[in-house]
């Protein structure tokens, strides 16, 4: 008894030596360092195409990545992408890993009281995707007692899942590929994704589908710490810049709207 | 057939350059935890007032939770605290972890293997003079080595399957490339599964099998002599190291 | 107490226990699964793991060399990648386990990599009774079942009682990894907290302090068990 409560006494003394006392960080301002290190790093996730992904050649690419390759390349400076967890990427941006969040991440209210993010650089539609063979045809369909439907730890599509489907169940994944892997084994009976990445599931998966009719429409925005301010206007002018003289419109086309990507990459 | 030999051409460079990174990561993770827990392992085994229950609570600590748990703290946690020294890039962070959880395993294995010397031979060294370093370095250590290898065969292969575990923060070992593989070829599953289990294999098997000849051949050399773990072949007690990959 | 408000700023600054207090229920929730798929698997990997042993004990050089096998293929392959072949995969084998629950698959994934290790602690158990004491029981006439009731297996069980409960110790914190494969477990219910509210130390930390606190109480079942079943195998040689 006594060597469990020395154990114990033990260890609350590592865990209080190991937090420690807070201290400010470093004074400069973050693009200041940015440019002094010479290096842009940038958190990502690999969701699959057209966001972020692996090509053919084994290289990152999609939409958010080739966004920040052009960031990177007019400040001047060497593109560092960080490839993380949905549920990690926050977490690690408040945890100084990296300058910021290049993915597809709705500034819900939650994490807005957090983070600062750049203005929306497009606003994506959430659907539904259910194997081909479930007989259902829309979204609503999936609203039923029993019925499981798969979204991202931590993401909208879970929000949105009980909003829109408040009679089904959740079932929160690591990321966006492993719902459409469990999808596709008949763990689930639907998944939630955006409209982008949906298109690529059911190219890559033969026996699902995506169901009739969008649930929600949410912005999307690269996202920094909330301390960040020069930061966030650097990106929410590099956003207008980059709409004014159509070279988002483009990537958006290109990645987005139409499957031309998959001549390139897949 | 040929369908699988497609795949498998498709899918191995990037795998094997996962299984290089696996094996680079485990390979500093044993360095890193066999340092920190040998160093700790020395001191924990000499009985040294407030140092010896002061490791005992790290010991209990690492054991008591999770790895993932563990590297969910190393990693969101401790940069939280705003401290600049804390905020490591996310390899850093993930050695560090694998470090620290080898060397909980490495203390005791080592203070262990101190402890199996008998306390006469201490005794024995000091009345003819010798002072508690040259004791250890001459005496004590020579004799606990081999009490240590088999133990630490074991510790590597447990270091090598936690690697895996890295994958959910996103450092791209071998388990990540398989899922990063799978987002190309999802009907071949199976198969992609398949060949990354073969490749963790073909790096433990040949650990496990060294493992078994030292504790063999150890137990051979000291037949009469106690072994620090009371149940040869299974996983040690909670107070034990377990360490039985 | 003006002094202590710096302190409790600070603690609320670091872990803002309020709002772990919201998430009780969760947590309630969270510990129960972890509880249950550990003690589940637990349960399940003895009784494969008896018959494992029993394999590889066996004169049926197949069997045995199969039940071999297994346990090294187990042995030298990491538990997630087990997780996951068993959760995306095993539907593709067999199509009625896509509709189980993901705790059964859980504990299934858990069942079939613990049972290796519960093998070699029962077959050490069963060895370490001294080879004499059995030729004592023929010698005075008694029965298999006898030898096995009375000799051998009351003494396996207190040699292999220590390692059992480390091996459950580890079960345990292995039951973490359910929660990728979306099993509210412990992890998902911090990770809940965490992606809710932002919080990652409110998060993490109190799923650091529970697990601790289950292995504490394990530690003092193995205290106590060490005490009442002290016999041979327990003199160890490190006291």
């Amino acid at each position: 008894m006594r060597n469990i409560l020395k154990a114990a006494i033990g260890a609350v003394a590592m865990a209080a030596m190991a937090l420690g006392a807070t201290a400010p960080a470093g004074a400069e301002t973050e693009m200041d360092e940015i440019l002094q290190r010479g290096e842009l790093r940038v958190g990502v996730q690999t969701q699959g195409a057209p966001v972020s992904f692996i090509n053919k050649n084994g290289e990152r690419t999609g939409l958010a990545i080739e966004i920040v390759k052009m960031m990177a390349d007019d400040l001047g400076v060497k593109l560092v992408l960080q490839d993380y967890d949905w549920k990690g990427l926050i977490p690690a941006l408040l945890g100084g890993k990296f300058d910021f969040i290049a993915a597809d991440m709705t500034p819900t209210p939650q994490r807005t009281a957090q983070l600062l993010f750049s203005r929306p650089f497009f606003y994506q539609e959430t659907v539904a995707m259910t194997a081909k063979d479930s007989g259902r045809t829309s979204w609503q369909d999936l609203n039923k007692d029993g019925v499981n439907v798969g979204g991202v730890q931590g993401g909208t599509y879970v929000t949105a899942i009980k909003e829109f489907l408040p009679a089904a169940t959740v079932k929160e994944f690591a990321s966006g590929p492993a719902s459409a892997q469990a999808l596709a084994a008949g763990r689930v009976d639907g998944a939630l994704t955006d409209l982008g990445n949906a298109r690529s599931y059911v190219g890559e998966y033969d026996n699902l589908m995506i169901l009739d009719g969008v649930i929600t429409r949410e912005p999307l925005a690269f996202a920094t710490r909330a301390e960040n301010g020069h930061l966030k206007f650097w990106m929410d002018n590099y956003f207008e810049l980059i709409s004014a003289n159509g070279k988002l419109d483009r990537l958006v086309e290109y990645w987005w709207s139409s499957r031309a990507w998959e001549a390139d990459h897949k | 057939m040929e369908h699988y030999i497609d795949i498998f051409q498709a899918v191995l460079p990037s795998l094997l350059e996962g299984f290089w990174r696996t094996l680079g990561i485990s390979l500093a993770g044993i360095l890193g935890g066999s340092l920190i827990g040998f160093l700790l392992g020395l001191v924990r085994g000499q009985h040294i007032r407030y140092f010896t229950p002061l490791i005992g609570g790290y010991l209990h600590l690492l054991r008591g939770t999770p790895f993932l748990v563990q590297l969910y703290v190393v990693y969101f946690v401790l940069p939280n605290t705003g401290i600049s020294l804390l905020m490591w890039d996310s390899l850093t962070a993930v050695l560090l972890c694998l470090a620290i959880y080898t060397s909980s395993y490495v203390t005791e294995i080592v203070s262990g293997a101190i402890r199996a010397i008998p306390r006469g031979q201490w005794e024995g060294a000091f009345a003819i003079g010798m002072r508690r370093g040259q004791t250890l370095w001459h005496i004590i250590l020579p004799q606990s080595v081999m009490l240590i290898l088999p133990s630490l065969g074991s510790v590597y292969v447990n270091l090598i399957k936690a690697t895996s575990i890295v994958s959910v923060v996103g450092i791209s070992e071998l388990t990540r490339q398989g899922e990063i593989n799978i987002l190309r070829f999802p009907g071949d599953i199976l198969f992609i599964y398949a060949i990354v289990a073969m490749i963790y294999f073909c790096y433990c098997f040949p650990v496990l099998k060294l493992v078994d000849w030292l504790e063999k051949n150890a137990g051979r050399q000291r037949a009469a002599r106690k072994r620090p773990s009371p149940t040869p072949g299974g996983s040690a007690p909670l107070n034990e190291p377990n360490v039985k990959a | 107490m003006t002094f202590l408000e710096p302190v409790a700023d600070w603690i609320v600054g670091v872990y803002n226990f309020r709002i772990v207090a919201l998430y009780a229920d969760e947590f309630a929730r969270g510990i129960t699964n972890t509880l249950l798929a550990a003690g589940a698997s637990l349960a399940l990997s003895l009784i494969l793991g008896t018959l494992l042993a029993a394999l590889r004990l066996s004169s049926n050089r197949l069997l045995s060399a199969l039940a071999e096998i297994y346990i090294q293929v187990i042995r030298s392959t990491p538990l997630l990648l087990q997780i996951y072949i068993v959760y995306f995969a095993l539907p593709l084998l067999v199509p009625a386990t896509a509709r189980w629950p993901e705790l059964w698959i859980g504990i299934l994934a858990l069942t079939l990599h613990t049972a290796p290790y519960m093998a070699e602690i029962i077959r050490s158990g069963i060895q370490s009774v001294a080879r004499g004491q059995i030729e004592g029981a023929l010698a005075v006439g008694m029965t298999f079942r006898q030898r096995a009731q009375h000799i051998v297996l009351p003494q396996a069980f207190a040699n292999i009682m220590p390692a059992l409960l480390g091996q459950t110790a580890i079960l345990v914190k292995d039951t973490s990894l359910l929660s990728l494969i979306t099993v509210f477990d412990l992890v998902a219910a911090g990770m809940l907290l965490n992606s809710e509210r932002i919080k990652p130390n409110e998060g993490f930390l109190s799923v650091a302090v529970i697990y601790f606190a289950i292995y504490l109480l394990l530690l003092l079942a193995s205290r106590f068990v060490e005490r009442k079943l002290a016999g041979p195998a327990w003199n160890k040689a490190t006291a």
